[in-house]
């Protein structure tokens, strides 16, 4: 049984500048103890399809199809339902650690209330899981700085504080949304390690627009595009055998393969073209990608790809 | 940390009383009339009246010293300041806050609506129509003074002083309850924007808990600033409502001493009112450092 399933996902909101379709049919499976990696650039959605999964989307956002969490549709649970799930069976992790911490609360607080909620300890007893729980996310003297306000903690512990609070109710599916944007690279490959580590027994869906610090986690990656996903295979796959033209390009501009950047600019979420969405970007465009919208086809072994090239 | 925090403030605040001095020394020199040292140098005689102010000797208006006729009067003013601006801010953070967090129903747009014309409307238009309804029409509250004439015979009695001191505190409380409403809601509307309310939901907190520990505590903040100035609002909007309802507060002695080209009063009024200011903003500052944990550790770095 898989943790999560989302079938058919549509998320759309509505803007002043018009109708914003962020998720467009998007399948995605989850399965226990996996480590899924969702890869696109800033602005294609990966954000709100992480929280129409924990459905902290603006109550006029559209949203259809299904998630099933452990064979249940989370989108026909009641506010209710859906809080003792949050935190408890589906964790997350913010991104921006600076903003995402309460500046007037107390680190070990923050952390304490999730514990104290969910497993229905006393406060005290909350407490002192939460300075465990800061030990465990490698805090030193973690019981002092439990004590502390987030404003006394450097950016990659106010990281670590908010991976202690995500991780705080042995969930079992973590959703971890750029943990690793604004910090500097020796604290950068910490967090990824502990990341790692805190996450063997769990299963996570772990946001990024870094393809290398994907493949350090993730043991599948899902790239996606103006809204819907378009590659999605084994991490060593996609690292061997990138299909879509989109990944190839993401490859061309990392640093060490010819930092070479794909032309243009992603469509607007608000005006999608009608046919492929990375036509006007792509080096192997042909007159029939204009018009026609490619569908995700298996290639080989659980390797998938939306491109006419492999139609 | 926290020491260096209050001398910092203390500091600041006497600094202002001072420049607060300075200014109504300068001003009020450039009128032609006689004063202690006028023989002696501009600024001996600065420090003359700097010696004179510290000493308690704000001057004479009429032969009465003016400090004792401004407590006299201050008094009569805080019965009806304290609680107009207790009741207001009361008021407007609880609609504030209730609004801000419920907002975008048909029910904000109007109270937002309602709120702005109460604003929009001088204080003294207010005072007017509410002794045209309230005292002259429906004969709920006597149309002005501190006091029944039947006071003479059986004094002054807490009851009588309250009965008169009613539309007048209605009045202010009207009149002010807008700009507390209006800061809190929004306050509230960019607190619930927050990352940090994101996180708190994402725990599977209720709302409920989310609203009272993490979103007020946040959009209390600025409000805690805001309450000096608030303050200060309301004393000078306070001149007119004693006009009108012949209330015998510093309003109203304010009032008299411009018709009276009364200027040792004034000056004192003027000083006094500074005063009232910067102890409401140092309390402020207090009350923030002890709210906000940013502060405490204050000092330099933050």
């Amino acid at each position: 049984m898989s943790v999560l399933e989302i079938i058919d996902l549509k998320t759309w909101f509505q803007t002043q500048d018009g109708l914003v379709k962020a998720v467009n049919s998007v399948n995605l499976r989850i399965e226990k103890n996996e480590r899924v990696g969702l890869v696109g650039e800033t602005g294609c959605g990966k954000t709100v399809l992480s929280f129409s999964i924990i459905r902290l989307l603006q109550p006029t956002t559209m949203i259809e199809g299904k998630i099933l969490y452990k064979s249940k549709d989370i989108l026909k649970l009641s506010e209710r339902e859906m809080q003792k799930i949050r935190g408890k069976e589906i964790a997350m992790i913010l991104q921006n650690p600076t903003t995402a911490l309460n500046p007037v609360l107390k680190v070990g607080d923050q952390i304490a209330e999730a514990i104290w909620l969910h497993q229905g300890l006393k406060k005290k007893e909350a407490k002192e899981k939460a300075v465990e729980m800061l030990e465990a996310v490698k805090i030193p003297l973690a019981e002092k700085r439990a004590n502390e306000y987030p404003h006394q903690f450097s950016g990659g512990m106010k990281e670590r504080a908010l991976i202690a609070i995500g991780l705080a109710c042995c969930t079992s599916l973590i959703i971890a949304d750029e943990p690793t944007r604004g910090l500097d690279v020796t604290t950068k490959a910490q967090i990824i390690k502990l990341m790692k580590d805190m996450t063997k027994q769990r299963s996570m869906l772990f946001i990024t627009h870094d393809l290398e610090v994907a493949a350090e986690i993730c043991d599948n990656i899902a790239m996606m595009y103006a809204g819907e996903l378009v590659e999605y295979a084994k991490t060593d796959d996609v690292f061997k055998n990138p299909l879509h033209p989109y990944t190839q390009g993401i490859f061309n501009s990392l640093p060490n393969r010819g930092l070479k950047p794909i032309k243009g600019m992603s469509p607007s979420l608000i005006d999608l073209p009608s046919g492929c969405r990375f036509y006007q970007r792509c080096d192997y465009a042909r007159e029939i990608c204009k018009n026609r919208h490619p569908e995700m086809v298996e290639m080989e072994n659980g390797h998938f790809v939306r491109c006419l090239l492999y139609d | 940390m926290r020491a260096e925090y209050l001398i910092k403030r203390v500091f600041y605040s006497v600094l202002v009383f001072f420049i607060t001095v300075g200014i109504t020394f300068a001003v009020l020199r450039q009128i032609p009339r006689s004063y202690p040292g006028l023989d002696k140098s501009v600024i001996a005689q600065y420090f003359v009246y700097i010696y004179n102010v510290l000493q308690g000797d704000w001057g004479y208006s009429q032969g009465v010293p003016v400090l004792g006729l401004i407590w006299e009067k201050l008094y009569w003013s805080l019965i009806i300041l304290v609680p107009a601006i207790s009741l207001s801010l009361l008021i407007g953070i609880l609609v504030g806050a209730h609004f801000g967090w419920k907002r975008g129903s048909k029910m904000d747009a109007s109270v937002l609506n309602v709120m702005m014309f109460t604003r929009a409307i001088p204080p003294y238009w207010w005072a007017i129509m509410f002794i045209l309804i309230f005292s002259f029409h429906l004969d709920l509250f006597p149309l002005g003074g501190y006091m029944s004439i039947s006071a003479l015979d059986r004094g002054i009695s807490y009851s009588d002083i309250l009965y008169h001191s009613a539309l007048p505190i209605i009045t202010l409380t009207v009149y002010s309850i807008p700009g507390t409403y209006y800061l809190m809601r929004n306050s509230m509307l960019l607190t619930v924007g927050e990352d940090y309310i994101l996180t708190a939901r994402a725990k599977g907190l209720s709302e409920k808990y989310v609203l009272f520990k993490h979103v007020l505590k946040n959009a209390m903040l600025p409000m805690v600033t805001m309450i000096p100035l608030e303050c200060a609002y309301l004393i000078a909007g306070n001149i007119f409502i004693e006009i009108i309802f012949s209330w015998p507060g510093i309003g109203l002695l304010t009032f008299d001493a411009i018709a009276a080209k009364d200027f040792s009063l004034l000056q004192g009024i003027v000083l006094i009112d500074a005063l009232l200011i910067i102890i409401a903003n140092f309390s402020a500052d207090l009350f923030y450092s002890h709210i906000d944990p940013r502060i405490k550790v204050g000092g330099g770095n933050v």
